[in-house]
């Protein structure tokens, strides 16, 4: 049977190596992240290029890398299809991105647009939803840090886990959301080439008429492009991820971070360079039957292959294309829900005369407290809360309609905003328990879009889009 | 309905060479910034 897993020192080499890395890279970058602007946008003069990568960096977690193959093997071609279609979401943010700035110039946060399009009572709701998202992401991007890197080094669970999440924290904290930008940019290089060469590989060394006649042979139900549990995944992968895209201040952030002009470009560019990752990613496991690779766990799948094509070689190419991946997202999920921390909570609740400095200051805590918060709930290893993830895509996919029409229909109200997220939640979730799990965002974004239409055609208001712009993002 | 191993290898063959050239493209978009002094 093939062997996945490096020995430990190795392991520990590859993972002391990176740390610094990215540490060292982080503190560099970090120096020149002055003042709450400077801190938690990056100055919000972020090129093209740093752009583009942060974006598509951010969306390639480690489940692209190590669940696009086990969806490839239990869903064959519809499956890795349906992965990619992940990046509609980016896609369509783009317009959004280009909107937000001209909109909102001076703000900080999703939470900032939400509080000031509908008030305060939609706010609370939208920021219950938001943080709840962001925390459980945060701790199953922790987990399966500890995870992989146990099941690819044989090193402790609680031990990589603590070490994957202490440097993301240390470089955030360090430099703020310039770390995080600059990062990415290094880790997107990372896992595309790591990507390439192993899809390059199983290309040369199977071939696809022989990946194509073993599969026909022993797994043709990969090749069906009829495959009905595939095509809903398909959907409702795509509605989910529009979701988490729309209100996720992940993206909130870094369209305020960039500089003019350059929103639209890096999402569509992200989008559009994002969109076949999943499939290049995932088609590696149609190779299974061809090579004979006996498959223990599907999830395992990926690294299985990489060794079986590159030997030890091939573990540590994989092994660090999934520290880069995981990085690359605790580092943001780090950095935006901690500012939502910071602006939303910490300044909009508990001390509103808080000034620029001052919360300057709290940042790097919030960044170290969410850190410290999640660290400890991914401590028990709680596999079931991985599975918390779905029941978000409920959550989410009530968010798309009040996010996108309140940003260009000056005609919806806030009651309606409110009702379109609380009701799309829980019918979402009772559609989740009764049907299935890929109905949920589905249901979920219809109902809220039904009560958003309604309620606007029975109760039309009449938005000043001025006071977006108006506000006093720069109070204190 | 089977997909074609020609139809296969088009679909993996084009994801493969996009991504392959991503990250040139991004070095590529790195040096004009860089050029322009807009990288940050």
């Amino acid at each position: 049977m093939t062997n996945v897993t490096l020995a430990a020192n190795t392991g520990w080499l590859i993972l002391a190596l990176f740390s610094a890395i990215w540490i060292a890279l982080g503190a560099y970058l970090g120096r020149r992240a002055v003042g709450l602007e400077g801190y938690m946008l990056a100055g919000r003069k972020v090129g093209l290029a740093l752009g583009t990568a942060t974006a598509m960096a951010t969306w390639v977690t480690s489940n692209t890398t190590m669940a696009a193959p086990q969806l490839a093997l239990q869903m064959g071609v519809w499956g890795m299809l349906g992965y990619s279609l992940g990046s509609v979401g980016l896609i369509l943010f783009a317009p959004l991105a280009k909107r937000i700035h001209a909109l909102m110039p001076a703000g900080y946060t999703s939470g900032d647009f939400i509080r000031l399009r509908y008030g305060k009572t939609t706010w609370r709701v939208f920021l219950v939803i938001s943080l709840f998202y962001g925390l459980g992401w945060l701790v199953s991007m922790g987990m399966a840090g500890g995870v992989l890197v146990n099941a690819l080094t044989g090193i402790d669970y609680r031990i990589g886990m603590s070490v994957i999440l202490a440097v993301c924290v240390i470089y955030t904290v360090l430099g703020g959301l310039r770390a995080v930008i600059g990062t990415d940019f290094l880790q997107t290089l990372i896992i595309l080439v790591g990507v390439v060469i192993l899809a390059w590989l199983a290309i040369s060394e199977v071939g696809f008429e022989r990946m194509h006649a073993s599969l026909l042979e022993q797994r043709p139900e990969l090749l069906n492009l009829l495959m009905p549990a595939a095509i809903m995944f398909l959907f409702n992968n795509l509605l989910f991820g529009v979701g988490e895209i729309f209100h996720s201040n992940v993206w909130w952030s870094r369209a305020f971070a960039f500089r003019k002009g350059v929103g639209f470009r890096a999402y569509l560019t992200a989008g559009l360079l994002w969109l076949p990752i999943p499939v290049v990613a995932g088609f590696v496991a149609l190779t299974v039957p061809s090579l004979g690779i006996n498959v223990p766990s599907a999830d395992m799948v990926g690294p299985l292959i990489a060794a079986k094509l590159l030997g030890t070689g091939g573990a540590i190419l994989v092994f660090i294309v999934v520290f880069a991946a995981l990085a690359s997202s605790l580092d943001s999920l780090l950095a935006a829900t901690s500012d939502l921390i910071l602006t939303d909570i910490y300044k909009g609740h508990l001390r509103p005369q808080a000034t620029d400095e001052e919360l300057a200051r709290a940042a790097r805590w919030v960044v170290l407290g969410l850190g410290v918060v999640a660290w400890l709930l991914c401590l028990p290893r709680l596999t079931t809360l991985a599975e918390l993830l779905y029941f978000t895509g409920a959550f989410v996919a009530s968010t798309i309609w009040p996010i996108a029409a309140g940003l260009y229909w000056r005609k919806v109200n806030p009651t309606g905003a409110t009702l379109a997220m609380l009701a799309g939640t829980v019918i979402g979730l009772s559609a989740y328990f009764l049907i299935g799990f890929y109905v949920a965002a589905l249901v979920s974004a219809a109902v809220s879009m039904a009560i958003l239409l309604i309620s606007t055609w029975l109760r039309p208001a009449d938005f000043n889009w001025d006071t977006l712009s108006n506000h006093r993002e720069k109070q204190a | 309905m089977t997909i074609s191993v020609t139809a296969l290898a088009l679909l993996v063959g084009s994801a493969t060479v996009i991504t392959a050239i991503a990250p040139i493209l991004l070095i590529i978009f790195w040096i004009r910034d860089w050029l322009k002094k807009r990288l940050w």
